[in-house]
C-alpha cells in the first residue's frame, strides 16, 4: 500500500511538472521570465507584467527575480546547461554576442510584428553594435541606458560652476567642489565606479575604439592609456576623486550612496538611477552629458530581452507576445519614465515629446539628447571575454596604484594577443 | 550498517570530487559541449601565477584567522571558565557573534570600516595616520578581512576551548598549586597537554572555516582591491559564475581540495603531538 502510494504520489508529481511551463489554468500559455535588478526597476516590472496578464486570456508570464545582470546570468547558463532555463530573460549587451554564438538564442525575425517595433535605431541590436548588420535579430531591447553625470545642483552653484562639457573642466570642477577638513575629505568631487563600461566611455571620448580596424583588440592604444590617466589623476594628483569600494555593481551602489548622502558633488552612473537619484536626494540634481576630450561619446548598456532557442514553441510564442506589449507605446513609456531607462521605441520618445515631458523633466531631456553620442559595441563573440579577463582585472591595479597607463595597455593587448 | 553512511559519502563528497576532476581537464563554458584539454587548465593557473599569488594569499589570510581565533578564544575561555552572572553575560555575548549571518556581519563592518565615514577611520585620523582604506587599501583590506572573521568566528574556539577546560580534572591542578606550581606553570603542564585534542579540533575547524571564506569577501570586497582579498574559494566562483570557466574553476577546485587535506592532517599530526599521542 505505502509503496503503491509512493509511486502514485511520484507519477502525479511527473504529471504535474510536465504540465508546467506549457499551459496553466484557463488554458493560458505560460512563459517564464527570469530578470535581474530590484528595488524599483523590480516594481515597475512586476507591475508590467501584472497588466500584461490582465490585459488578455491567451498568456501568462510568470517572472522570478534572479539577482543582478551577473547572478542572472549564472543562473541562466546554469539552467540552459540542466535542462531547466526560463522561457525568456534579459541579459547585458556584452554578453550577447557570446550567447548567440553559443547557440542558445532564439532568432527572432520570423515572429509575427519584428520588423516593425519602431525601435530607436541607437538602441535596437543593429545601432547597439558594429559588425552585426548580417546577424538575425536575436534580442529586443529593454533597459537600455547610457552613463550620465549626476551633479549636485547646490554645490555647483555655491561654487558657481555648470556642468563640465571638457575633461579638463571635469578636473577642475572636481578640486573646486572637494572639501576638506584638515586630512579628512569631507566631500569628495567626483566619483566613478572603477569599471568596464565607464572606462571605455573615456575610451571613445579620448578618440578611442576598442578593436582596430583589424578587428584585434586595441583598447583604443594612446586613447585607452589618456582614459587611464584622467582617473590617475583625479584621485593621486588632485585628490578629487573617490574611488568607491567593493566592485561590479557594490561599487556602483556605493557611488550612488556617497551622491545621496552628499559625500561626492558629481558623480557617473547610469541614466538607470536617474528617477532613484531624484527621489531620494534631498538636494536638487542636474544631468549633464558626460565630458568629453576629443569628442563626447557614451557606451549603450543596460539589457536586451531575449529568448531561448530551447524553450517549447508555445512558450516562445508567449513570450514573443509579451516582447511586442512591452515596446507598445505606454509600456515603453512607463518603464522609461518611473526608472530613468531611456524610451525604446521612436513613437514612445514622440509621445514624450509631445506631451512636454522633456520640459517638465530636463534631466530626461539630457538622458535622451546624449544618445547622439552613442558609440557601438563590437560585435565580438570575445568581447566578453576582453571584458571579463583582459580589462576588468587589470582596471583596478592600475588606477589604484597608479601604474604607467600605456605599459598596462599594452599588456593588455598582448595577453588578448595571445589568447 | 555502514551502507547509508558509504551511499551519503559518495553522493555529497566522492562522486562531486571526481566530477571536479574530470571537469578539470576540459575546456568548457555550460553552453557549449566540453573540450579535452588536458592538464592545460593546471598548467595555465602555474604559469600565469595565479595559483601561486591565490594560495600565498589563502596561506596568509588562513595564518592570522587561524592563530588569533585561536589564541584569542583561549585566553577569553581560560578568563571565562569560572560561575558567575557578568561572566555568562560575557561568554554569550562574545558566542553571540558567532550565531549571527555573515551577510549582517559583514554589512555591519563595512559601515564601521568605511575609509571616510567609519568609526575605525575617524580613529585613526585621530591618531595622525590619515585616511586608511581598511577595504579599499591593498595592502590592508585582507587583513581587515581576516581580522573581521576572527571577530566572528572566536566565540565558537572559546565555547570549544570552555568544554575541554571542563575535562581538565581540578584534583591535578590543585595537586601542582601544593606542588608550588605558578598560574603559568599550571597552565603549561597541565592544562595545555589536556587541551591538545581540543587545540586541534579547534585548529583544524578554524583552518576548514578560513579557506571557506566566501560570504565575507562577496560582500565585503567582492575580492577586490587590485586582488587583494581574492581567496581560493571566491576565485573558483569568479571563473565559473562570472567568467564561465568551468574548467579552471573546477581545477581551482581539485587543488583547494589537496591543499586543504594535506594542512588539515599536517596540523592533525602537530597538535597531537606527532604520532597519535593525544
Amino acid at each position: 500500500m505505502r509503496g503503491s502510494s509512493r509511486r502514485a504520489f511520484v507519477a502525479g508529481a511527473s504529471l504535474a511538472l510536465a504540465g508546467c511551463g506549457r499551459a496553466v489554468g484557463g488554458g493560458r500559455q505560460r512563459a517564464t521570465l527570469w530578470f535581474a535588478y530590484g528595488g524599483k526597476n523590480r516594481e515597475v516590472l512586476l507591475s508590467l507584467v501584472a497588466r500584461f496578464n490582465a490585459s488578455q486570456a491567451r498568456y501568462q508570464v510568470t517572472p522570478t527575480y534572479q539577482g543582478d545582470y551577473f547572478e542572472c546570468l549564472a543562473k541562466t547558463r546554469t539552467a540552459i546547461y540542466a535542462g531547466v532555463a526560463p522561457t525568456f530573460t534579459h541579459v547585458v549587451g556584452e554578453v550577447r554576442p557570446y550567447l548567440a554564438g553559443a547557440g542558445v538564442l532564439e532568432p527572432l525575425d520570423d515572429y509575427p510584428g519584428a520588423s516593425t517595433l519602431g525601435l530607436v535605431p541607437a538602441l535596437s541590436q543593429r545601432g547597439s553594435y558594429t559588425g552585426a548588420d548580417d546577424q538575425p535579430l536575436w534580442a529586443v531591447p529593454f533597459n537600455r541606458s547610457t552613463p550620465l553625470l549626476y551633479c549636485n545642483a547646490a554645490a555647483l552653484d555655491a561654487a558657481a560652476l555648470s556642468p563640465p562639457e571638457s575633461w579638463d573642466e571635469l578636473v577642475a570642477a572636481a578640486s573646486r567642489l572637494t572639501t576638506r577638513d584638515g586630512a579628512h575629505t569631507t566631500r569628495w568631487g567626483y566619483e566613478v565606479p572603477i569599471d568596464w563600461w565607464f572606462f571605455c566611455a573615456s575610451l571613445a571620448q579620448a578618440g578611442g575604439s576598442l578593436l582596430d580596424a583589424t578587428g584585434s583588440l586595441s583598447l583604443g592604444g594612446d586613447a585607452g592609456a589618456r582614459a587611464l590617466r584622467l582617473w590617475q589623476r583625479l584621485i593621486h594628483d588632485e585628490r578629487s576623486m573617490r574611488p568607491p569600494p567593493g566592485r561590479d555593481y557594490n561599487a556602483w551602489q556605493a557611488t550612488n550612496q556617497d551622491f545621496l548622502a552628499g559625500r561626492a558633488a558629481m558623480v557617473c552612473t547610469s541614466t538607470a538611477f536617474l528617477r532613484y537619484m531624484e527621489e531620494n536626494a534631498r538636494f536638487s540634481v542636474r544631468a549633464a552629458r558626460l565630458a568629453g576630450l576629443v569628442r563626447r561619446a557614451v557606451p549603450t548598456g543596460g539589457t536586451f530581452f531575449t529568448v531561448l532557442r530551447g524553450a517549447p514553441p508555445a512558450e516562445k510564442e508567449a513570450a514573443w507576445a509579451f516582447l511586442r506589449f512591452m515596446c507598445e507605446t505606454p509600456q515603453a513609456i512607463e518603464w522609461a519614465t518611473r526608472t530613468g531607462y531611456l524610451p525604446v521605441t521612436e513613437d514612445a520618445v514622440a509621445t514624450l515629446r509631445r506631451s512636454g515631458h522633456y520640459e517638465r523633466s530636463p534631466n530626461d531631456a539630457v538622458a535622451q539628447a546624449q544618445l547622439g553620442d552613442a558609440v557601438g559595441w563590437p560585435w565580438s563573440r570575445e568581447l566578453f571575454r576582453v571584458q571579463r579577463e583582459i580589462v576588468t582585472p587589470r582596471l583596478e591595479a592600475a588606477v589604484l596604484q597608479n601604474l604607467d597607463a600605456a605599459r598596462v595597455i599594452a599588456d593588455a593587448r598582448r595577453e588578448a594577443a595571445a589568447g | 550498517m555502514l551502507g547509508p553512511s558509504v551511499l551519503v559519502l559518495a553522493t555529497f563528497f566522492v562522486a562531486p570530487l571526481a566530477l571536479a576532476v574530470r571537469d578539470s581537464l576540459t575546456s568548457w563554458d555550460l553552453l557549449s559541449p566540453p573540450v579535452y584539454v588536458g592538464l592545460a587548465n593546471y598548467a595555465r593557473l602555474v604559469a600565469s601565477g595565479e595559483l601561486a599569488a591565490l594560495v600565498g594569499r589563502t596561506l596568509q589570510f588562513a595564518l592570522v584567522v587561524v592563530s588569533l581565533s585561536m589564541s584569542l578564544g583561549l585566553a577569553l575561555a581560560l578568563a571565562l571558565n569560572r560561575p558567575g552572572r557578568l561572566v555568562a553575560f560575557v561568554r554569550s555575548a562574545v558566542f553571540s557573534a558567532y550565531v549571527v549571518s555573515w551577510v549582517s556581519v559583514a554589512l555591519l563592518w563595512m559601515w564601521l570600516l568605511d575609509a571616510d565615514q567609519g568609526v575605525f577611520a575617524a580613529g585613526a585620523r585621530a591618531l595622525g595616520l590619515g585616511r586608511v582604506g581598511f577595504l579599499t587599501d591593498p595592502g590592508v583590506a585582507r587583513l581587515t578581512l581576516a581580522v573581521v572573521t576572527v571577530w566572528k568566528i572566536t566565540g565558537f574556539s572559546m565555547v570549544v576551548f570552555l568544554v575541554g577546560l571542563q575535562d581538565v580534572p581540578r584534583d591535578l591542578l590543585e595537586a601542582a598549586s601544593l606542588d608550588g606550581a605558578g598560574a603559568w606553570a599550571r597552565f603549561r603542564h597541565v592544562t595545555w597537554p589536556l587541551l591538545r585534542p581540543t587545540a586541534a579540533f579547534v585548529g583544524t575547524t578554524s583552518l576548514i572555516a578560513s579557506f571557506q571564506a566566501f560570504d565575507v569577501v562577496r560582500v565585503m570586497t567582492q575580492g577586490g582591491p587590485v586582488k587583494a582579498t581574492t581567496l581560493l574559494v571566491y576565485a573558483i566562483y569568479e571563473q565559473v559564475f562570472l567568467d564561465l570557466r568551468v574548467g579552471r574553476a573546477s581545477a581551482l577546485t581539485v587543488v583547494f581540495f589537496a591543499l586543504l587535506s594535506g594542512l588539515s592532517m599536517l596540523q592533525l599530526w602537530l597538535m597531537r603531538g606527532r604520532g597519535g599521542r593525544a
